[in-house]
């Protein structure tokens, strides 16, 4: 046996292996089960039926996030996507009219106290008096809710998987429900964006309060993010606080969350994605039937921001108790650039794999790293973003060092020291990887939507493989000389601080 | 004109009318039913050798999944070796094999975009292949010699245990790993196999003749089960497997013992003091149960009412009504092979640590003491039935539920059986399970957080247990000799009454000195004033650096810290190394002489001269040579971990040019070495006792 299987791993070890056409036969046959419309009124629907089990998943994109806060409201677009879990005005609530009038009264006073807060020399009998206010109609609203309604209905219905995130250039909904119960999916979905109350709003806030704390604030690598974000962009609300800065998620006041939601949930912002053992027939109808009478005023506002080109390279240490924590990142393009796809090969050679050039020689071979970690599309991708390095030093490596030897890594690129093997493998496993997440009815549906939402057209999912397929080894070495230079990097630190008090402690008597 | 006007109204009236007409409010909704669904067979043959197949078609996509579930596992380890079936599971892998290297290994499989992954867990192991179906012919041999052949090389084992050792020094930086291993060890024990800490110890005692074995018992045919699902069809794939892992040796099945555990309810109340968070993480809770008892759909059924996603009592009420926290969770954990956890937690922030903690504890009782409602009873049953098509929503979820159940020797028909039970579940079914397997009343609760911002909030529940975290460093390896004890005591006398040659001194002890300390980055240039009292064991130190004026405290055994006139707590880590050196110092000693343990052992020669060596036994072992004639201490040397090479090293502290003022006698020169390289020079200016 073993002569065999030596002989079997020679022979394999031989083959240049040619790249597997296998991309464009996916989306042609992918194809086939998809059904695309668009309602009169903007907006778009994508089905794909795959009827594996009866159960379909659901996905609502819009095409919003982060970066689309008015300034002094940071958070306020994750803040809305935990209101819509509220209900509307009928689900989640014994008498709306009531509520709501409790609702408006207690936003109001909330917004005198915070107004008084602010005063240069604040009033504390004023802002007490409307903190009672506050709390007098906090308790009169809430004594009509039904608390988490909605997802008692659904779970009820047998829904899994009910969540939402929010990301600086993106916000999607999704859940899975039985096949038969589409439905309940097209009436309450459209009825929460059609009819979204902003119901145990503080409560919400509180809670949004602690999710900052467990991701942030106590947290040393979200520490190290959220100051690495702000100091490597300058003008782009990439840089910004995603979960909000703690003042900023203070002063949101549910008639601010109501004008953003107002201003970006636009007919023209929303992509909706459904995936399973559905009819796409009925689909449509239902589509019709609860969604056809959304109507707009507007299209949603776009960015105009761009991050201007950086001067000089950026560099911050914070000393904590923490182990050491590198993060490097430069400045690069959007995902419709046409250097995209080289910068994504050149971060798969660089870190992706046990083969990859920082995995090889940083972690296995010098065992200067416990993890070195490359990136693109940090920390989106629908504007220009970050190329990012991540490196957790071993035990006894000094991370400076670390540092340096990913520059190395980095500079042998930019010499050209890279193969042709190397570039397909990662083409190879780039095709493979897509191939591989076809399989999941909420994957699907969450990527069909947000690149579709985000670019127009589903089928980029698929094509994007063609492009990295037109990357060159010149492409890989010019990208790498222009974006990944020190004038266009920012580093980022985290530093044990006991282990700089050991240098000074010998001091003896 | 008008007439068209009017039609058209007339009809976008009608069509608007109609779907109003068809919006439904929810609850009016008739849904169709299901559509059918066939479950995917599992086709299940044995090899003679003892190898389990179960074999699932799925022609969805050009892929063929292999994974061995190999009975193995950790619980076979001895305490001292802990992490061996971790790192056995990983140089598996990374080793490659007798016929091919780890980096060609890498190479060949990258190439393909297949994968292999071995892993070796508590209760089981597992090696897998992932490859594009017209690859599997080609790369199955490797797998198999993979299984077979793993080279368990040098180099290998020892990036392996690099990385354990990496990771074991960043377990505290984040709060709920450090909340669930202490947690567990409350619940098993710090000893037992269920929640015994990794080391660097352990790390450090592993073999490649360890790894070798574990691996040698563990890998044969009879304790092997093999998954296969993908693009084949069931037959033809049949004798090529036959084929292949026939090869594997049939070997002896491996019996996996689980220790009992004699669990003995108790109240306590345990903090893990962490500086650095805002907010706390806190898990409460005792002993659960396991899997096979006759209650377990009860129980079930009592968990989701009381967390359930987001509708369970614990979202609703702590986290959306209370507003208290973002994550909040519980469960009565029944286990397979051994008892789970009963457990809830919560994240809140330091101000409502007890506030959020007495929440939880109100639901876990409201649960013994109210029977839950009608509403809240049929609402899981419908979660759990109408759901159920999710239980088989890919056709890998039928193969490993039949794997998992056969593994752990439960009925393939075990899910079928539990939905009959989950439906019959009643009220009173619920109340008394939660009477008779929770305890509200007898609970460990463990919270890690930051004890300045706590308070005193903790000390409702009892007296608080401090949990030390700290991780154990290697032990120290010098060797320790016999001394002589009347010797120790007769010297050290003398060394008292040398350095101070009044007897004891009364006051603070003041010295001002120059300090140079010598870093890899260059030379630090300090100048330092120092007012000690050994009486109050008090210490102001004032040390004037190239950038700034630091002044450090120690009073009461907290330290603080002013620079720029900011003033901090001082890190505890920090506290504890200056207060070392106050115990180290010379004054130090020769007051408490009497309350030393101290050995002589012997006349010593170190760098050319001869001294009188003797051993003062405390919390850090510092051997002192004594002139023999003065019997001042010229040399003192002892043992510490430095971090940032991440090993023990030797101190040396050489103390010359005595000078005695005000009844003190005190070296004006001393030098610092660490394991012989100099890293510090002080000089004295002055000294007094005020």
């Amino acid at each position: 046996m073993s002569r065999k299987i030596k002989s079997t791993i020679r022979l394999l070890l031989g083959i240049m292996l040619m790249p597997l056409a296998l991309t464009a036969q996916n989306l042609e046959a992918f194809e086939e089960n998809v059904t695309e419309f668009t309602l009169d009124n903007g907006l778009h629907f994508i089905i794909v039926e795959r009827p594996v089990a009866p159960v379909a998943s659901f996905v609502t994109f819009v095409n919003v996030g982060g970066v689309d806060e008015p300034a002094g409201h940071t958070g306020i677009a994750h803040i809305f996507e935990h209101m819509v879990f509220k209900g509307s005005k009928t689900v989640g609530t014994t008498n709306w009219e009531e509520e709501q009038e409790n609702i408006d009264l207690m936003d109001e006073a909330y917004r005198a106290w915070l107004e008084e807060k602010y005063q240069p020399e604040p009033d504390q009998e004023m802002m007490a008096q409307h903190w009672a206010d506050f709390e007098k109609y906090q308790e009169k609203a809430n004594s009509y809710v039904k608390t988490n309604e909605f997802d008692e209905i659904v779970s009820r219905e047998g829904a899994t998987g009910l969540n939402a995130s929010t990301g600086y250039d993106f916000t999607n909904y999704f859940y899975s429900l039985p096949q038969n119960k589409a439905e309940l999916w097209f009436n309450l979905e459209a009825d929460r964006f059609k009819n979204p109350v902003f119901r145990e709003f503080y409560e919400e806030k509180d809670v949004i309060m602690e999710e900052r704390r467990m991701g942030v604030d106590s947290d040393p690598f979200g520490r190290l993010r959220e100051e690495f974000g702000s100091i490597a962009f300058t003008a782009h609300p990439y840089g910004r606080s995603l979960i909000g800065w703690p003042s900023d998620i203070e002063a949101t006041t549910i008639q601010d969350t109501e004008q953003f939601f107002r201003t970006y949930y636009t007919n023209d912002n929303f992509t909706f994605a459904i995936v399973g053992d559905v009819d796409p027939d009925e689909m449509r109808e239902l589509a019709e039937t609860y969604f056809g009478d959304i109507q707009s005023t507007h299209d949603a506002p776009t960015l105009k921001t761009q991050e201007p080109e950086q001067r000089g390279e950026r560099r911050f240490t914070i000393e904590e108790e923490s182990q050491p924590i590198l993060f490097i990142g430069y400045h690069t393009v959007s995902q419709t650039h046409p250097d995209y796809a080289a910068l994504q090969t050149l971060s798969a050679i660089l870190s992706q794999g046990r083969t990859s050039r920082m995995y090889k020689t940083l972690v296995q071979d010098e065992e200067l790293a416990l993890a070195a970690q490359t990136a693109v599309g940090y920390p989106g991708t629908k504007y220009q973003n970050m190329f990012i390095a991540f490196g957790l030093p071993n035990q006894e490596v000094d991370i400076d060092d670390l540092e340096e030897a990913m520059y190395v890594e980095i500079e042998k690129v930019k010499e050209g020291d890279i193969t042709q093997q190397e570039l397909d493998r990662a083409i190879t496993n780039a095709r493979a990887n897509l191939v591989r997440s076809l399989n999941s009815n909420m994957g699907l549906a969450v990527r069909l939507a947000q690149t579709q939402g985000q670019q127009g057209d589903w089928r980029r999912l698929f094509t994007r493989i063609g492009d990295l397929q037109n990357v060159t080894l010149d492409d890989l070495q010019r990208v790498a000389n222009q974006y990944l230079v020190a004038q266009n990097r920012t580093v980022g630190k985290i530093i044990n601080r006991s282990s700089e008090d050991v240098a000074e402690a010998q001091q003896e008597n | 004109m008008k007439k068209l006007n009017l039609l058209l109204i007339l009809i976008l009236f009608t069509s608007l009318f109609q779907l109003a007409e068809a919006q439904k409010s929810w609850d009016e909704i008739e849904y169709p039913p299901l559509n059918g669904f066939e479950k995917p067979d599992v086709e299940i043959f044995e090899l003679d050798n003892g190898i389990t197949f179960y074999l699932v078609e799925d022609v969805e996509l050009p892929l063929i999944n292999l994974r061995v579930l190999v009975r193995t596992g950790g619980v076979l380890v001895a305490n001292e070796k802990t992490g061996l079936q971790s790192i056995a599971g990983t140089v598996m892998r990374s080793g490659g094999t007798t016929s091919i290297s780890g980096d060609a290994l890498n190479e060949l499989l990258e190439d393909r975009a297949a994968r292999m992954e071995t892993g070796i867990g508590l209760t089981s192991g597992s090696a897998s292949m992932n490859v594009l179906k017209d690859d599997f012919d080609d790369l199955l041999p490797v797998f198999i010699d993979l299984l077979q052949n793993p080279a368990f090389p040098e180099d290998r084992i020892d990036l392996a245990k690099t990385q354990q050792k990496s990771g074991i020094t960043r377990r505290n930086d984040e709060t709920i790993p450090i909340g669930i291993r202490e947690f567990q060890k409350l619940i098993y024990g710090n000893e037992s196999v269920y929640a015994r800490n990794t080391e660097i110890e352990t790390v450090d005692n592993i073999t490649r003749e360890d790894l070798v074995d574990f691996h040698a018992r563990s890998f044969v045919g009879e304790n092997m089960m093999i998954g296969v699902i993908g693009d084949f069809n069931a037959e033809e794939i049949k004798p090529i497997l036959s084929d292949a892992f026939s090869a594997i040796p049939a070997g002896d099945p491996l019996e996996l013992e689980f220790p009992e555990i004699n669990y003995e309810y108790e109240n306590t109340i345990n903090f893990v003091d962490k500086r650095d968070v805002n907010q706390s993480f806190v898990m409460l809770g005792h002993i659960g149960g396991t899997r096979e008892n006759p209650d377990y759909a009860k129980l079930q059924v009592m968990n989701r009412i009381l967390s359930d996603g987001f509708s369970g009592r614990l979202m609703r009420i702590v986290r959306s009504q209370m507003g208290l926290a973002y994550s909040v969770f519980g469960q009565y954990g029944s286990n397979n092979f051994y008892p789970g956890m009963f457990y809830a937690g919560v994240m809140t922030q330091s101000e409502t640590t007890a506030e959020a903690i007495n929440a939880i504890l109100d639901q876990i009782r409201r649960l013994q003491e109210e029977p839950v409602s009608e509403q809240e009873l049929s609402d899981v049953i419908d979660r759990f039935l109408n759901s159920l098509v999710f239980e088989y929503d890919s056709r890998a979820s039928v193969l490993n539920e039949r794997m998992s159940y056969d593994y752990a020797g439960l009925d393939p028909d075990t899910f079928n059986q539990l939905v009959e039970e989950i439906q019959a579940v009643t009220i009173e079914d619920v109340q008394e399970v939660a009477q008779e397997y929770l305890r509200p009343d007898m609970l460990h609760i463990l919270v890690v957080g930051n004890g300045e911002e706590i308070g005193d909030q903790l000390d409702q529940y009892g007296e608080v247990n401090e949990v030390d975290i700290s991780i154990p460093m290697p032990g120290d390896d010098e060797e320790v000799v016999a001394g002589d004890a009347a010797g120790g005591s007769e010297w050290i006398n003398r060394m008292a009454s040398a350095v101070l040659p009044g007897g004891s001194i009364d006051g603070d002890f003041v010295f001002e000195a120059t300090n140079i300390i010598y870093t890899p980055q260059g030379e630090m240039n300090l100048e330092i004033k120092q007012t000690a009292n050994f009486e109050t064991e008090t210490m102001i130190s004032e040390v004037q650096t190239p950038m700034a004026l630091v002044t450090m405290k120690i009073e009461d055994g907290q330290g603080t810290m002013t620079m720029g006139g900011n003033e901090m707590p001082m890190p505890p880590a920090q506290r504890d190394q200056v207060m070392a050196e106050f115990y180290r110092s010379h004054v130090y000693l020769s007051i408490n002489k009497d309350n030393l343990d101290v050995e002589y052992l012997g006349m010593q020669e170190m760098d050319n001269e001869t001294y009188a060596h003797i051993r003062v036994n405390d919390e850090i072992t510092l051997n002192l040579y004594l002139d023999p004639e003065t019997a001042l201490p010229m040399i003192t040397t002892y043992r510490q971990f430095d971090p940032q090479s991440g090993g023990n090293v030797t101190v040396k502290m050489v103390s010359s040019d005595w000078r005695e003022a005000d009844g003190v006698m005190v070296p004006y020169e001393t030098s610092v070495y660490s394991d012989d390289s100099m890293v510090s020079l002080t000089t004295i200016t002055t000294h007094s006792v005020e």
